[in-house]
């Protein structure tokens, strides 16, 4: 036997005592990591955005469009590797079966050979030449619409009045975890030729250019930009990174809020433990009193309690990811997914690690004050205590 | 084996004492009130011997323990046990002094109640170098000293109070100290387990040749001693 | 019944345990109320403003202002029709142009968001009488001068007041003031004239929206169904309090969701923390409970008697959670409401309603936590006090 097994022991002086401990541990690694979780997946649009893509759009307003004869001065532009573009259709579904989805009319000519990681077939992609009104769709929102490729399939929008007919002539395939499998490509051509959109004819919403060299993205936005400085429709270029980068700062205090809320639950995580460390050490007073009369110095006191403080507290991390992993990955994730706020919704294994360390680490934190405190009592007076 | 001593005289032929105290005082704060607990108080302790010390309360006989169990220090004196200056060692010296030289003995046996009796036993070896094999020996033959070989896997709850106090007894000397010092054994006890505990400590004070020091309230066990001791207001009488 | 001295000075012997205890549900409460005040300030910000009297027209399908957009005709229309009011002498309809704006972060981070403007005509503002100028002064119509809602004044590059920014290349529009509305989301917007902004964004004579005074809003239904009815007109029409209740719909859902269950999972946190403390005292005092047995004191009493200090334990917390988080009211946290893209700023409200529900969740999370300890307690047996 060694000091680990009277650590150990000790833990089932108090059963009950314990388990409630290990069980707010728990609670709080479960809190703590879906927070993470929440705060990982919205940035994960970031982390995972293209460094070697521009985005260009309006300068004044994203639901302006610029002309489309911009495209050619962008292709110009050396440095672009290829250009491609969409307008947003602002899609509905007339039978309400999602909330929102993501609904565009892009170039079919170039549009996935720019958002690669958006994979089709290639027999799909000449059928779509083939067909007018083509659709391409995410996966979750074909299944959620109840069409797969063959059927017609109709939708309305916001910005475009009546119903429009599409055919579906294949889904695409997400290769990033990130992608949005909610979305529904359609042909820009298509929605140019209809005479409900003659307000935004030869319009288009925004400009996707793949370039060739990652570090030149600052300087090819600048060129492209100062090209149309001096229209009447200005543009802004940015990264894709920089572009989601950007659009952060909206949620910035939200997310700040929920940062603070973790921070909370761990603090009181730490509370309970060192308020059971601390009741546990006080019964406990006279034993420790014999232990260092035996000979026993007050570092080993400090190891003892400092032990079964970090013993409780590893115990309750990983019933907390164990929690984690159930709730996130079972409950809430598929959830959130289905009402497509988030592509992939998972507790990655980073944060369910951090969570765990964390918890040992204020296992320590928790059980040092008591310690100190009881290792610190002369050993006459200790023994002294009756309890 | 060395000659007994007489049971009221303290002093033992050609024996060196072990326990040597000179001049000792004692002084506790209570608040602004200086308490004077031992008054320059001398003591010799032969080795070998068996002394019984009592008192009334509050007459000093814990104090005078913790001092010669190397507990405490001295306000002023001297406290030599076993070849050591108990004064001038530090709290991590007297530790590590205590592991290796004194077995304790409490009055409400003070046995870890989660761990076994063997590894309350085993509990002072941990401190030294010895493997795990090695101490599984010693604890063995420190219960078999006792009687208990048979109940080393029993908890303290699963024993009476009388084995509880031996068990005890085994932690003491397992790592075979020079003296014993016990705080009221027999105090919780009933008078036949009172009685094993008292034989015990007498054969290991005849056969094992251990120095015994105890302080107690019980006649009977102070008959048992080879030298008997009264301390009365912080002097010995 | 056990004296109440005896457990409030119990809770004050140990005050290392009872302080950590306190401190930790008092934490609890703090995100317990702040969630509820946030979910106020939500409801302030995004359902107030609406009035059952004044309907808008939107075109069919559209849902929202954004993507809406109205004819001249039929706003003239629409000033004919025997449902509507006149306010300030003339027929209280209006027609808006609304639209959002790329604007950058005053705080220099480089972070982007949207802001909504809204080009009113003459009238516009006298419309809704909610409204007051708190700074500077009210935009004079057929000008580019415009003034910006309080809750986003500054935050962003050119948008307060004696700033100006750009609509259009060379096209600046100068901010002359700060208005006030009620807490409601029009603090949110930038408002100008019409006219001058329809011109500036290249559109035609279309509106965004129309907003129509009922004479009374009993007057809805049949307002709605007669022109919902003719189908060349191609509207659709809302009760304004509806209106701006489905634009806040989604983010509102989302963030009430969030905070609940955050509240929740806290809750069970404070739970646990009460039990542990309040079992740890029931062990510890064994022989005085049954010393309180031998006196005569009845299980009930015991019971009663250690409920009451869990709940006081509980409510010390409780207390000072409820003061603290009064803090919150001076904080605010702008979000993007995805379902209009445009930003929304939130306070923390505090309302008497708000504390008293704080302070009683309080306690019943001590009742709740303290219960079977509590029972425990009742259990001792007067044998207990001899035990040494």
């Amino acid at each position: 036997m060694n000091l680990a097994t009277y650590a150990r022991r000790n833990m089932f002086r108090r059963r009950g005592r314990t388990i409630l401990t290990v069980l707010a541990v728990a609670v709080a690694v479960l809190i703590f990591a879906t927070i993470r979780t929440t705060l990982a997946m919205w940035n994960a649009g970031v982390d995972e955005a293209a460094s070697d893509r521009l985005a260009t759009r309006h300068k004044i307003s994203i639901t302006m469009l610029l002309p489309k004869r911009y495209m050619d001065e962008v292709r110009a532009t050396p440095g672009i590797a290829a250009s491609t573009w969409a307008s947003w259709f602002g899609a509905k579904d007339p039978l309400k079966r999602t909330p929102f989805f993501a609904g565009f009319a892009a170039d079919h000519e170039t549009w996935f050979s720019v958002m690669t990681e958006m994979k089709v077939e290639p027999a799909v992609l000449e059928e779509w030449k083939r067909t007018p009104n083509g659709a391409i769709l995410g996966d979750i929102l074909a299944r959620t619409l109840q069409v797969k490729p063959g059927d017609r399939l109709v939708i309305q929008s916001d910005i475009f009045p009546g119903d429009w007919e599409f055919k579906v002539v294949g889904l695409y395939t997400p290769l990033k975890r990130t992608v949005d499998r909610n979305s529904m490509v359609f042909r820009w051509d298509y929605l140019n030729n209809d005479p409900r959109a003659e307000f935004f004819k030869d319009k288009i919403g925004w400009v996707m250019s793949r370039i060739d060299d990652p570090k030149a993205s600052a300087r090819l936005s600048r060129e492209i930009d100062k090209k149309f400085d001096e229209r009447d429709d200005q543009t802004i270029t940015m990264s894709e990174r920089a572009f989601s980068l950007s659009f952060m700062g909206a949620f910035s205090a939200l997310l700040f809020v929920f940062f603070v809320v973790s921070i909370a639950i761990l603090l009181i995580m730490t509370l309970i433990l060192a308020n059971t460390i601390a009741m546990s050490v006080r019964e406990r007073t006279h034993e420790y009193g014999v232990l260092r009369a035996v000979g026993f110095k007050p570092g080993h006191i400090v190891g003892f309690i400092v032990g079964e403080s970090v013993l409780i507290s590893i115990v309750g991390g990983v019933v907390g990811v164990g929690l984690t992993l159930l709730f996130v990955n079972g409950l809430m994730g598929p959830a959130v997914e289905g009402m497509g706020m988030f592509p992939a919704f998972r507790a990655p294994s980073s944060v369910l690690l951090f969570a765990f360390a964390l918890a040992a680490g204020l296992g320590m934190v928790a059980g040092i004050i008591p310690a100190i405190r009881a290792s610190s009592l002369k050993v006459t007076d200790a023994l002294r205590r009756i309890d | 084996m060395d000659a007994k001593t007489d049971a009221k005289t303290g002093s033992k032929a050609n024996a060196e004492s072990i326990v040597s105290l000179t001049a000792v005082n004692k002084t506790f704060h209570r608040g602004k009130e200086p308490i004077q607990v031992l008054d320059r108080l001398d003591l010799e302790v032969p080795s070998g011997s068996f002394e019984a010390l009592m008192g009334p309360s509050g007459s000093g006989k814990s104090t005078l323990l913790n001092l010669i169990a190397g507990l405490d220090r001295p306000t002023s004196g001297t406290v030599r046990v076993a070849g050591a200056d108990v004064g001038r060692m530090t709290d991590g010296q007297l530790a590590e002094w205590r592991s290796q030289t004194i077995g304790f003995v409490f009055q409400s046996f003070n046995l870890i109640p989660v761990l076994t009796a063997a590894q309350n036993v085993e509990l002072p070896l941990l401190l030294t170098s010895l493997g795990g094999a090695e101490r599984k020996k010693r604890v063995a033959i420190a219960l078999r000293v006792v009687g208990l070989e048979d109940r080393m896997h029993h908890f303290p709850r699963q024993l009476s109070g009388g084995q509880e106090q031996r068990v005890a007894i085994a932690r003491a000397i397992v790592n075979d100290p020079k003296i014993i010092v016990a705080d009221e054994p027999t105090g919780d006890l009933d008078r036949k387990s009172a009685d094993d505990v008292l034989n015990l400590l007498e054969r290991l004070n005849k056969e094992f040749d251990k120095t015994i020091f105890m302080v107690t309230h019980d006649p009977a066990a102070a008959e048992r001693a080879t030298v008997q001791r009264k301390l009365d207001k912080g002097a010995l009488v | 019944m056990v004296p109440v001295r005896y457990n409030i000075r119990s809770l004050f012997v140990r005050k290392l345990t009872t302080g950590a205890t306190a401190i930790g549900i008092a934490m609890v409460v703090f995100v317990f109320a702040g969630a509820l005040m946030a979910g106020e300030g939500i409801k302030r910000a995004m359902g107030n403003a609406g009035r059952d009297d004044i309907a808008i027209v939107l075109r069919d399908g559209s849902d929202a202002e954004l993507s809406s957009s109205v004819k001249p005709e039929v706003l003239g229309m629409l000033r004919e029709r025997p449902e509507v009011a006149r306010v300030e002498g003339r027929e209280g309809v209006i027609g808006e142009v609304v639209v959002i704006i790329t604007a950058e972060l005053a705080d220099g981070s480089g972070g982007l968001s949207n802001v909504m403007i809204r080009g009113t005509p003459a009238g516009g503002i006298e419309f809704r009488p909610e409204l007051k100028v708190v700074r500077g002064r009210a935009p004079k119509p057929g000008t580019n001068e415009v003034m910006v809602g309080r809750a986003i004044s500054g935050r962003f590059k050119g948008i307060a007041t004696g700033q100006s920014f750009d609509l259009r290349r060379n096209r600046p529009f100068q901010v002359v003031g700060v208005f006030e509305a009620a807490g409601s989301s029009y603090e949110s917007e930038v408002w100008g004239d019409a006219d001058v902004i329809a011109t500036a964004l290249g559109r035609s004579a279309s509106v965004s929206s129309a907003r129509i005074r009922l004479t009374s809003a009993s007057q809805f239904p049949t307002f709605k169904a007669s022109l919902e009815a003719d189908k060349r007109l191609g509207v659709e029409v809302m009760r304004e309090s509806d209106y701006l209740k489905k634009q806040s719909e989604q983010l509102q859902g989302f963030l009430v969701f969030m905070f609940v269950a955050i509240a929740v999972m806290f809750s069970v946190a404070a739970m646990i923390g009460a039990a542990i403390t309040m079992n740890g005292a029931v062990a510890n005092r064994t022989r005085e409970i049954g010393t309180l047995r031998a006196l005569g004191f009845s299980r009930r009493a015991i019971l009663f008697s250690f409920v009451l200090e869990a709940i006081f334990l509980a409510a010390l917390g409780g207390a000072v959670g409820t003061a603290f988080v009064l803090v919150l009211t001076r904080f605010q946290f702008p979000i993007m409401n995805f379902q209009t893209f445009s930003e929304i700023v939130i306070g923390f409200r505090a309302t008497p309603t708000i504390m008293a529900v704080s302070l009683g969740f309080s306690m019943i999370m001590g009742l709740i936590g303290g219960l079977v300890p509590a029972i425990r307690a009742a259990r001792v047996s007067p044998v207990e006090a001899m035990r040494g």
